[in-house]
């Protein structure tokens, strides 16, 4: 009997011994990554979304640092975002490098406490190199720099040449821009295919929704963070409003399955093309190779999208972290990005470069997406951003969709738009 | 026999020595044994609970007094009640309610009522008992990720098998196919299918272990009465399981209400955590998670999950007062 209590004791704390290891090991060991190993060897580990083209980077950063290995790590767009924001509050477990998009930069630089001041680093020498507004957008307000940045938007439209083909529309790039100047023109031509192929013409009401936002001079928000509906935001619903209400609509919610399957499937001709979509049809639909072609965007530039490299403090290597993003982001590795995935990146001195600008991109039948791109993003004036900008565009999205389900009728649809963003504004 | 006989030899059997008391520390230690090693066995249980389930609830309560955003650090205090009150008046809230709960009945009453019948047909000599009981239970030991994201697009517009199936039986258009997502009671109901395609199995084999105690001789009785199976079921069968009914409909009323990987994964954009555009089968718990980490206004969503554990609590009571009164009341 005194031997099993004995047992018993013995069992009792092996298994409270285990049990806590197990929940204390967890945290540090999985999710952190970024111990100094006894030989000097370094774990970088690199959070972001989608494909940023780093694959090769990757390896010719460690091929000439053998010391530093670096972990990449892709994930949901929204998830990633929200990751960091846990593991900042949780105050460990955050990656070395995480990507931050244009829709989070707000939020995350009103934590600059969080993050390295870059600036610390050295990194002022570059803030001439960048397009100003890009420098601003990462900045905090007490003059801390979070982020160097990687890419922008820009803004034009990819077509289907071989479907435009089957309704009798031009192919060629220049004579489709020619055929819409405004977005009511766009309209008119989405009318001719879909009565000439009875197919819809755009993806959704949000994908136009969005674009047209983005050329407006001012978004959701003022700088004061008060919503402003009436100004863009009201411009835009009324151009989404108009196409659903023509019949334009595939109704397929970005980024999901089904607006992936919708790509195979011919559901759409036209998509909006901000420079980093390009990657994603090239992933989705690779079989399409040179039935895609790149015009102009209705109603001329505008920015959507975008990202910049932050260094979490609580990293143990941000000197490396900082190295490798300073790699990152010089002209030879910010052209090799760009000739992969298509992101076009944020220092104007490259859209001059011939590397960019002679650049032919196979997939779009070989448009020069370097001058496209370029020729937007040099005349963008960036929108402000407000801190709930993300929430507010998700409400405003979500009544879009709803007025494509056949919910809620278009007339009615603009009150309850301004009814959610306010909600959303107040979350 | 003879009367004179010599006395058996008595043989040098040892005293027996009176029980020796053991030495003192021993004597300490058996009673230690058997009073408070058991205790000492089911602690584990108890230390993880008080580590990992009692602090988190005791602090969850504390954060639902107090402002906690995630976005503005600067908003970080007492709140009162604060929270508590908003909730109230929170047109969302109530929403999230409704649609708990509808989804809630859709999936406990139907899950539980066919788990029913089909512990009732697996308690029946059938060949291969084995295979078909192991059957039962493999949706529950699917992922419920898994099996959730092949519903999602079982019940997909475009392409979905739903409404190919409803079109067989001259129930749907294809050229005008029926968006599941954009009405509530067809979110409701393909989710409900979810929950309860994963559960009834398994109800079921809780079910059939309960039927497997009660004597045969008492259906045997019954039939001799006249009793019919169907008649059996009810006036048997289900008064004589009814503690498991009762332990189903408890679990079943706690997990239907804390709803969130279904209604999740149902989502075009799984990271929204809206519910559909119009919130349509947003659940409660769906609504904290959004609250907590979309929002980033920790405090308003601990409030919600505190009042989340209260509903539980009234109708997890509410369930099994009432099931107990279906068997008889005799517990």
């Amino acid at each position: 009997m005194t031997r099993f209590g004995r047992r018993g004791w013995a069992l009792v704390a092996a298994g409270l011994a285990g049990a806590l290891t197990i929940s204390g090991c967890s945290g540090q060991s999985l999710e952190g990554g970024n111990d100094k190993a006894a030989d000097g060897q370094i774990t970088l580990k690199v959070n972001f979304w989608g494909d940023m083209g780093l694959d090769k980077l990757k390896a010719a950063y460690e091929k000439d640092h053998p010391n530093v290995k670096i972990v990449l790590n892709s994930g949901e767009y929204n998830a990633q975002h929200e990751d960091l924001q846990k593991k900042l509050v949780a105050g460990s477990g955050a990656p070395d490098i995480s990507a931050v998009d244009e829709g989070f930069i707000v939020q995350f630089r009103g934590q600059s406490d969080k993050f390295v001041n870059l600036l610390d680093k050295g990194a002022g020498s570059y803030e001439s190199k960048y397009l100003p507004w890009k420098w601003q957008q990462s900045m905090s307000k007490d003059g801390q720099q979070i982020g160097l940045g990687t890419d922008v938007g820009g803004l034009a439209m990819c077509y289907r040449t071989d479907l435009f083909k089957a309704a009798g529309l031009p192919t060629d790039r220049t004579e489709v821009s020619k055929l819409w100047t405004t977005w009511d023109d766009f309209i008119n031509v989405g009318k001719q295919y879909v009565s000439k192929t009875k197919k819809k013409f755009v993806d959704s009401g949000t994908n136009m929704f969005n674009p047209v936002l983005a050329q407006q001079p001012q978004g959701f928000y003022n700088e004061q963070e008060q919503l402003q509906m009436d100004g863009g935001p009201k411009v835009a619903f009324d151009v989404s409003m108009n196409a659903i209400k023509a019949g334009l609509s595939a109704n397929l919610a970005s980024f999901q399955p089904n607006w992936d399957q919708g790509f195979k499937k011919d559901q759409f001709a036209v998509l909006a093309c901000p420079a980093w979509m390009l990657g994603h049809i090239q992933d989705t639909a690779p079989e399409q190779k040179g039935k895609w072609d790149i015009a102009t965007i209705p109603g001329g530039g505008g920015n959507w999208g975008g990202s910049w490299w932050t260094i979490p403090k609580q990293g143990k290597n941000v000197d490396e972290a900082y190295k490798f993003v300073e790699w990152m982001i010089q002209p030879q590795q910010q052209i090799e990005v760009f000739k992969t995935v298509g992101n076009l990146p944020s220092q104007p001195a490259l859209y001059k470069d011939p590397a960019v600008l002679d650049y032919k991109k196979e997939f779009m039948s070989n448009a020069p997406t370097g001058q496209i791109f370029a020729s937007t993003a040099e005349n963008l004036k960036p929108q402000y951003l407000g801190k709930k900008n993300g929430p507010t565009r998700v409400a405003v999205e979500n009544v879009i969709t709803r007025v494509q389900q056949g919910s809620l009728s278009p007339d009615k649809a603009w009150p309850e738009a301004v009814k959610q963003a306010e909600k959303a504004a107040g979350s | 026999m003879s009367l004179t006989r010599n006395a058996p030899p008595v043989l040098d059997i040892p005293e027996p020595r009176p029980p020796a008391t053991p030495p003192k520390h021993k004597l300490w230690f058996y009673r230690f044994d058997t009073k408070r090693t058991p205790y000492v066995f089911i602690s584990p249980f108890f230390l993880l609970f008080a580590v990992f389930g009692l602090f988190p609830i005791i602090f969850n309560g504390v954060v639902a007094l107090r402002n906690w955003r995630l976005d503005d650090p600067d908003l970080n205090g007492w709140a009162g009640f604060a929270n508590f009150e908003r909730l109230v008046h929170d047109e969302d809230f109530w929403n999230a309610l409704g649609n708990t709960f509808g989804i809630f009945i859709l999936s406990t009453v139907p899950q539980l009522l066919i788990a029913l019948m089909v512990a009732n047909l697996l308690n029946r000599k059938l060949r291969g008992t084995t295979f078909w009981r192991v059957g039962v239970l493999l949706p529950y030991v699917t992922p419920v990720a898994a099996s959730t994201l092949v519903f999602a697009v079982f019940f997909s517009r475009d392409n979905g098998m739903a409404n190919w199936l409803l079109s067989l039986v001259g129930f749907n258009d294809m050229n005008n196919p029926l968006d599941w997502r954009a009405y509530k009671w067809s979110s409701w109901i393909a989710i409900a299918t979810m929950v309860n395609w994963k559960w009834i199995g398994y109800n079921a084999l809780l079910y059939l272990s309960a039927m497997q105690s009660i004597p045969k001789d008492v259906y045997e009785a019954a039939a001799v009465d006249g009793a019919g199976p169907w008649r059996q079921l009810w006036r048997i069968t289900v008064p004589m399981i009814q503690p498991v009914l009762v332990f189903t409909v408890v679990l079943s009323s706690i997990g239907g209400l804390q709803l969130f990987n279904e209604p999740m994964l149902f989502e075009e954009n799984p990271a929204a955590a809206t519910g559909g555009s119009d919130s349509q089968w947003q659940t409660i718990a769906q609504l904290i998670y959004k609250v907590g980490w979309k929002d980033l206004d920790l405090g308003y969503a601990a409030a919600m999950s505190w009042a989340l554990f209260l509903i539980i609590l009234i109708v997890a009571g509410i369930n099994a007062f009432l099931t107990n009164r279906l068997g008889g009341g005799r517990r």
